[in-house]
């Protein structure tokens, strides 16, 4: 005698005719599987209904707060562009004695619309001139805002001392404990400049002078960087004669990569100088820019390259 | 907090139903299913911990959703899915219908809670009759009701020997009707 076919034999073996020839018993399990299965199904719709209103009300808020977003960035791009303005107008000009023995070329882009690169010219107390390199740590709004800070610092200075590692040293004074606070320090290379002669004062930052007669003198590191130590500041004595070039930068140019991970390099930068060093200063800038964007795969710091030559 | 520290008026959960349900919300890939893992780490499987921190890790869901009961039904049955083929389930459930009994007895829902009963609560059996498939649960505990219609229904059909289950607190909060075939 067989066995009685079971629903467990129709499921399994896939053939509808045995429904046929199942018992009462097994046709009321295989309605309560079918409502079973159902129940499943409605209550997985109405999980997934939930959770489908709760992606759509989650894109909702998505979608608003992206607007928000837009809208605070535009606000905050105008807010650069100002600021962006006010830094440029903080930048220097030449005046008149300094026009008369100088001859000037700059290159200066900060990474973003305001950073922590900062060059400028001042009028000494003997009404002669300096210039000043300087690097601020970091990027952006909060080094923009250290520059305007330090450039209050000279320019409150500059009419009382003459003597450049004086100046440099009264500012560092002056700014040690605010630089400390917002944790910020700047580099230094600070230039005065007599009738044949400049005195420099080098905490970071690169200078060299390239004299008219070939001689090559690269300016040496002795101090430290503004709002990292008080000690006092050394500074050296060059000649500085007609013909005779300077170039001040800061790292952004020599410290930015190439594809295979390589650094501009001083050397190579100090190199293109050297070799139009005969041409006016602003095309020697401007090759050397030419050179550094044939090199270097983007830019990744604020960038000042200053070169002056002496004329009369 | 073990229960040694915990004040003498407060309910205590255990680490397991903790983690129990965080493990569902993260197997359901629901919103809080993320931050539940964060919620968990530290816990510990077999330590207890107060209410208010069950709440929290429930809370995480509840506020993810504008209609959170389907939400809190599939979780209790995701929780007793994982307890019956990943836990002791099998050692201790042999039958859906027994899982009734066992829920409502000593090894169940009293099993994880701790405290003064008129914080705890209770989750008893009120009705049973298999032939009509019918049953009805009882429930004064802090947690959510819809959580444990899920509870009821994935612990009924773990063991898969029953073809239907269905719970229901709609005409009553506090009593589970349960129909099973």
């Amino acid at each position: 005698m067989s066995q009685p076919i079971t629903l467990e034999d129709v499921l399994s073996k896939n053939e509808t005719e045995l429904l046929a020839q199942l018992s009462e018993k097994e046709l009321a399990r295989l309605y309560w599987k079918f409502r079973g299965l159902a129940k499943t199904l409605e209550r997985d719709t109405a999980f997934w209904n939930s959770t489908n209103e709760n992606l759509k009300v989650a894109y909702e808020t998505l979608d608003e707060k992206e607007r928000e977003l837009a809208a605070a960035y535009h606000i905050i791009r105008d807010d650069l562009e100002v600021a962006q303005s006010v830094q440029n107008a903080l930048l220097p000009r030449m005046f008149a004695t300094m026009a008369s023995e100088l001859e000037l070329g700059v290159y200066h882009k900060q990474l973003t619309e305001v950073g922590g690169d900062y060059f400028d010219y001042f009028r000494t107390a003997s009404d002669r001139y300096a210039i000043g390199v300087f690097d601020i740590s970091g990027h952006g709004v909060s080094s923009a805002l250290v520059m305007a800070y330090l450039k209050a610092q000279f320019m409150t200075i500059m009419e009382r001392l003459e003597n450049p590692a004086e100046i440099v040293e009264w500012v560092n004074r002056a700014s040690y404990e605010f630089l400390r606070e917002v944790r910020k320090y700047a580099t230094v290379n600070f230039v005065t400049f007599e009738e044949s002669t400049l005195h420099y004062v080098c905490g970071g930052g690169y200078g060299l002078l390239l004299g008219a007669d070939g001689q090559e003198h690269i300016f040496e590191k002795k101090n430290h960087f503004l709002g990292l130590r008080q000690k006092p500041y050394l500074e050296e004595q060059l000649p500085f004669v007609v013909g005779d070039l300077l170039v001040l930068y800061t790292d952004g140019m020599v410290e930015a990569q190439n594809l295979e991970g390589k650094d501009y390099s001083v050397a190579r930068l100090n190199d293109v100088v050297w070799r139009h060093r005969t041409l006016p200063t602003e095309e020697i800038v401007r090759l050397c820019v030419e050179d550094y964007h044939s090199f270097r795969t983007q830019d990744s710091d604020d960038i000042t390259l200053l070169i002056a030559r002496k004329t009369a | 907090m073990n229960e040694q520290n915990a004040p003498p008026d407060q309910m205590l959960v255990h680490g397991s139903l903790m983690v129990g349900f965080a493990q569902a919300c993260v197997n359901l890939n629901i919103v809080a299913g993320r931050d539940a893992t964060n919620f968990i780490k530290g816990l510990q499987i077999n330590d207890w911990y107060p209410l208010a921190q069950w709440e929290r890790l429930q809370e995480l869901v509840v506020r993810s959703y504008g209609n959170v009961d389907p939400i809190m039904v599939k979780v209790g049955i995701a929780m007793m899915t994982g307890w019956y083929h990943y836990g002791p389930g099998k050692e201790v459930v042999r039958r859906g219908a027994s899982f009734l009994h066992y829920q409502t007895g000593s090894g169940g829902f009293a099993s994880v809670v701790r405290g003064p009963e008129r914080v705890v609560g209770s989750f008893e059996l009120e009705l049973f009759d298999k032939s009509r498939g019918k049953a009805i649960v009882h429930s004064t505990t802090p947690f959510n009701r819809k959580m444990e219609c899920g509870v009821l229904i994935g612990g009924m059909l773990a063991p898969g020997d029953i073809d239907y289950v269905d719970v229901r607190n709609d005409e009553d909060s506090d009593h589970l009707v349960v129909e099973f075939h």
